[in-house]
């Protein structure tokens, strides 16, 4: 097929003399523009120009007596300044440094048992696993809420009946963990297809070398395949960061359920939306939004090159 | 994208005439042939057992939950609360619980009606992405125009911009457009998703061959024509991944609509069962309690229905693994 096509574009290009493409590859490269403008004009108009927006309007000050003037970064030095929106942000990252690593950790233990086939049903437990996926986050907290309810969850019954009184799973020292347990409930089948799907492709033969060098199994994992998954490991850690910073459904819920114990800033997002539906600070609002934006930039982009810089060093 | 994933063929993709089964079975011989068998790990019986036992522990840990939920939405308020929460009780009030659904019980909206919502949006949204992404993706993967590296790494940056972070500025958008309690204020930006371009573009190099595209042009083959009858059929696999990510992202969106919708009829069903929710537990309308549990298992089962029947594409993970390696 290219042997009709490449001589033919070829001796245009050669009669056109052009600097690099033809003109007729020009014409039909321009033609593709088309093909991206629809998304485009859907990603300026719903992404691009409301960030823009939300700049424009932290900078400003509405008040109920002379209107809306420009503030400067007044907004921005009240949200920095602010403990509930800090303690939100610190909260989160905690959360995150505890969460994302012991949820990878399942995951890729079971995407390494389910990839070496050394489980029956593996196929079976794929599904089941996968299953919470389908369960939107509402959905998810309202069930565990229910579960883990301090007076009447079966949970709350089953620490009893084994001993452990007075457990409240919704106490403030155990909310946390409690969240996290949820989450990871939610998302370790979706991280396990996806490095399961990583692992299938590490080439064959690599794994029987050392199959021939009488490697033993678990260095076979954590020395030749865990190395190869590397990117998709990474992936992941850099979307579960951008996910675990931005908190706000399970809490939300739960705090409907256990109003004592979650505050109105318990993460970021949760002031935010605080902030501007029941508080009708706007601007404030925008000017955190746009300041946890740049906090979860940063450190996705910093567990990014950290990982980078690793992997380069060995 | 490593060399594996191009010469590993995508294996979901089955001639038009093999039938499921024969497929299934295909996709089994695959895999097994694909699998080193146990014995050369040296891997003894006994462990096969443990990890089997293992794989159970999780597996019950995963559907615990949704037993709980889908046994007690047989359960009247009171049975809610006092019985067994793992076992049933009488009296079996799920068929009571069901037409409760299509009731407005406390004047703040019909379970049935945010259910239709969530699959308008769904659909639309979804429907939406996906065009726009098999579109784009095209684009990007088969013309190099003027800039358009510059303008994919522009759209690419956008995974970095966290989806918290562009809901309020929409919303402080939609004030001054109007936006607010428009069903199109949640439609519109659903369509718009930067990961289903970048899916859609590598799947497109992998899967839609130069050659054949320039084959056709030199039949005189318009662009238009040359996408839709020969650049998506082979498409429809990565198509099928992106829908299904992008519906499962409308329909589990929470704080979006949460946000524009002051209507309850406009609700879809995670804002309305979070209100039930709410109100259940602060308003003193604990009748609410056992609408929240069935509400909970009629929301999932579309979901689950969906990924039993499209599990052929989600399972080979193919286009989640291919922007991993």
């Amino acid at each position: 097929m290219s042997s009709t096509a490449i001589p033919v574009a070829a001796g245009r290009a050669a009669r056109q003399r052009g600097p690099r493409k033809s003109a007729w590859v020009h014409r039909r490269d321009r033609r593709g523009l088309w093909f991206v403008v629809p998304f485009l004009v859907a990603f300026m108009l719903f992404m691009i120009a409301p960030l823009g927006y939300a700049i424009y309007t932290s900078l400003y000050t509405t008040r109920i007596i002379g209107g809306t003037a420009f503030s400067g970064a007044a907004n921005y030095t009240q949200a920095l300044q602010s403990h509930d929106f800090w303690s939100g942000v610190i909260r989160v990252v905690i959360y995150a440094a505890i969460q994302i690593p012991v949820m990878l950790a399942i995951a890729f233990f079971f995407a390494t048992i389910f990839d070496l086939g050394v489980a029956k049903f593996g196929r079976l437990f794929r599904t089941i696993f996968f299953v919470p996926f389908a369960v939107p986050a509402v959905v998810g907290a309202v069930m565990w809420a229910f579960l883990l309810e301090p007076q009447f969850g079966p949970f709350t019954h089953a620490a009893n009946a084994i001993g452990l009184h007075g457990l409240n799973f919704f106490s403030s020292s155990l909310m946390l963990p409690s969240i996290i347990v949820i989450v990871i409930w939610e998302w370790t089948g979706y991280n396990m297809v996806i490095l399961y799907t990583a692992l299938r492709s590490v080439p064959r033969d690599v794994v029987e070398a050392a199959i021939l060098d009488a490697t033993p199994l678990w260095r076979i994992v954590l020395r030749v395949k865990l190395p190869m998954v590397r990117p998709a490991i990474v992936l992941l850690v850099f979307l579960n960061v951008i996910g675990a910073l931005q908190l706000f459904t399970e809490p939300l819920i739960l705090y409907y359920f256990q109003p004592q114990a979650i505050s109105l800033s318990y993460t970021p997002t949760l002031y935010i939306y605080w902030t501007a539906v029941a508080n009708a600070q706007y601007n404030l609002a925008a000017a955190a939004a746009v300041v946890l934006g740049l906090v979860i930039v940063v450190i996705s982009v910093g567990s990014l090159m950290f990982r980078r810089r690793r992997s380069e060093a060995r | 994208m490593s060399a594996s994933t191009l010469t590993r063929p995508p294996r979901t993709r089955g001639s038009a005439t093999e039938s499921r089964r024969e497929r299934r079975r295909r996709q089994r011989l695959q895999e097994r042939s694909d699998t080193i068998p146990l014995k050369l790990y040296g891997v003894r019986r006994g462990t096969v057992t443990f990890l089997t036992l293992i794989c159970a522990l999780f597996a019950l840990f995963t559907l615990t939950p949704i037993a709980w939920l889908a046994i007690n939405s047989t359960k009247t308020q009171a049975n809610l609360f006092e019985t067994f929460g793992f076992w049933f009780a009488r009296p079996f009030a799920l068929f009571h619980n069901f037409s409760l659904l299509f009731q407005n019980v406390d004047g703040y909206g019909t379970y049935i009606q945010w259910l239709g919502n969530t699959a308008l949006y769904a659909v639309l949204g979804g429907g939406g992405a996906t065009a726009l992404a098999a579109f784009a993706g095209y684009g990007f993967a088969r013309f190099s125009f003027r800039g358009s590296r510059a303008l994919f790494y522009f759209v690419i940056a956008a995974l970095l911009v966290p989806i918290s972070s562009i809901t309020l500025p929409l919303y402080l958008t939609y004030a001054k457009v109007h936006l607010i309690n428009s069903i199109w204020g949640m439609i519109l930006p659903s369509m718009v998703s930067p990961v289903g371009v970048y899916l859609m573009r590598v799947y497109v190099e992998i899967s839609v061959p130069r050659e054949l595209i320039d084959a056709a042009r030199l039949d005189g083959a318009s662009e238009i024509k040359i996408f839709f009858r020969l650049a998506l059929p082979l498409m429809v696999p990565g198509l099928m991944t992106v829908l299904l990510l992008s519906i499962v992202g409308v329909w589990n969106n929470y704080f979006l609509p949460l946000i524009i919708f002051s209507q309850n009829r406009l609700y879809p069903l995670t804002v309305g069962i979070g209100l039930w929710a709410q109100r259940a537990q602060n308003s003193g309308n604990a009748q609410l309690f056992p609408m929240v549990v069935i509400g909970g298992l009629v929301t999932i089962i579309p979901l689950i229905a969906l990924f039993l029947v499209l599990q052929r594409y989600w399972r080979s993970g193919l286009l989640l693994g291919s922007i991993a390696n």
